[in-house]
């Protein structure tokens, strides 16, 4: 029997077609964002909460809105996320000025004594939340630790990174949610 | 061969083109694809071990073999940092049989690219842990299952997984202690002693 070359061709490319945007399709809505992924979240306004900071104070994220938002999740067990800390507390430093907050959300099972004794010892400064699973699911599950949603001025998710990146792409990041992209480069 | 003639060498190199980008593309999705289901399954799984023979009213030793998934780690029994979350397993022994004692391996310290100066204690790849059993005297000779769960969290090198359970169980046989197999021995003629 002859085969057509032409419908084999077509048959190869549809298949591989069909497996790449398959799996780019998997990965955007599930997979992790240091993977590559992207969140269903990003471009869309970033779920309100109500949660309890360490000194007992009721926070809103939506108290923010006209600031620049760093939204990271943590936990105390999370090794990658005691790196990122001390680079939280500079770049709220630094851009704190220009309205950006920082926001932690410890994803803890401690308890808040402990929390706060360890955001102490790492010398946060910056409003740190007692976490709800609710609050996680909220922004699509929070599978990994650190993981932390970049929120723009009129509250809505800017990027969002699952794992520890570099500080110098924090810093792009905190940029992007200030209106600032693309002046981390030339820095 | 007739296809392969009737496409002449022009069709050739179209079809092992075309070969190559499917099998590439799948290649590609089916890395991708594990990425994706890693975070959803159990990053430590349990070799099933032998059943174990332990004679009542005697301590007995089984190893358990566990398995850290590629590329991660679990912190040790014994974390260097109080609010790191060690690795323990819990079990819930059936009536009679007493848990004596969990033996956990030694971690290795290691370093990561997150803390390249601060080793971590942790364990990778496959660990054993040892369960120190002893059934009572009065213990039926049978077998039994032993159920209980891992718990632990594990980490890779840039970001870590909420802490986890993972459910175990393994069976031991209970028998008879030398000892009182030995009672059983009929006693020996008198004849046959001097």
């Amino acid at each position: 029997m002859k085969r057509d070359p032409v419908i084999l061709i077509v048959v190869a490319v549809v298949i591989s077609l069909m497996l790449v945007f398959g799996i780019q399709k998997v990965r955007h809505n599930n997979g992790p964002a240091y993977l590559g992924g992207e969140s269903k979240l990003q471009g869309q306004l970033a779920p309100d909460f109500t949660l309890t900071a360490l000194d007992g104070k009721t926070v809103k994220l939506s108290d923010f809105r006209g600031k620049a938002v760093l939204l990271n999740f943590w936990a105390t067990w999370c090794e990658p996320c005691k790196i990122e800390m001390p680079w939280f507390v500079d770049l709220q430093n630094k851009y704190g000025p220009q309205g950006l907050q920082v926001i932690g959300v410890a994803m803890d099972d401690a308890s808040p004594k402990e929390i706060s004794g360890f955001a102490q010892k790492m010398n946060v400064n910056y409003p740190v939340l007692i976490g709800k699973d609710s609050v996680g699911d909220q922004y699509g599950g929070i599978p990994y630790l650190p993981s932390t949603f970049y929120i723009s001025r009129d509250g809505k998710v800017v990027d969002r990174v699952f794992g520890l990146v570099s500080r110098s792409e924090i810093e792009n990041n905190i940029q992007k949610a200030l209106g600032q992209a693309g002046q981390v480069a030339q820095k | 061969m007739r296809v392969a003639s009737s496409f002449g060498l022009q069709g050739k190199h179209i079809l092992i083109c075309s070969a190559l980008l499917a099998s590439s593309a799948a290649g590609f999705s089916s890395v991708n694809a594990q990425d994706i289901s890693y975070s959803r399954k159990q990053s430590v799984t349990m070799q099933p071990p032998p059943i174990a023979s332990i004679y009542r009213g005697h301590p007995g030793t089984v190893q358990l073999q566990f398995r850290v998934s590629s590329g991660l780690h679990i912190n040790s029994n014994q974390p260097k940092e109080e609010y790191l979350k060690k690795t323990e397993l819990k079990l819930d022994a059936p009536t009679d049989i007493t848990i004596e004692k969990v033996i956990y391996p030694d971690g290795q310290d290691r370093t990561f690219p997150f803390a390249p100066d601060e080793p971590i204690n942790v364990y990778s790849g496959d660990f054993p842990i040892e369960v120190v059993l002893r059934p009572l005297k009065t213990v039926i000779p049978m077998k039994y299952a032993v159920h209980g769960w891992l718990f632990y969290q594990a980490c890779d090198n840039a970001a870590c997984y909420p802490p986890k359970r993972l459910p175990m169980s393994f069976e031991i046989k209970v028998v008879k202690s030398a000892t009182e197999t030995k009672k059983r021995i009929p006693p020996q003629s008198p004849h046959t002693h001097d």
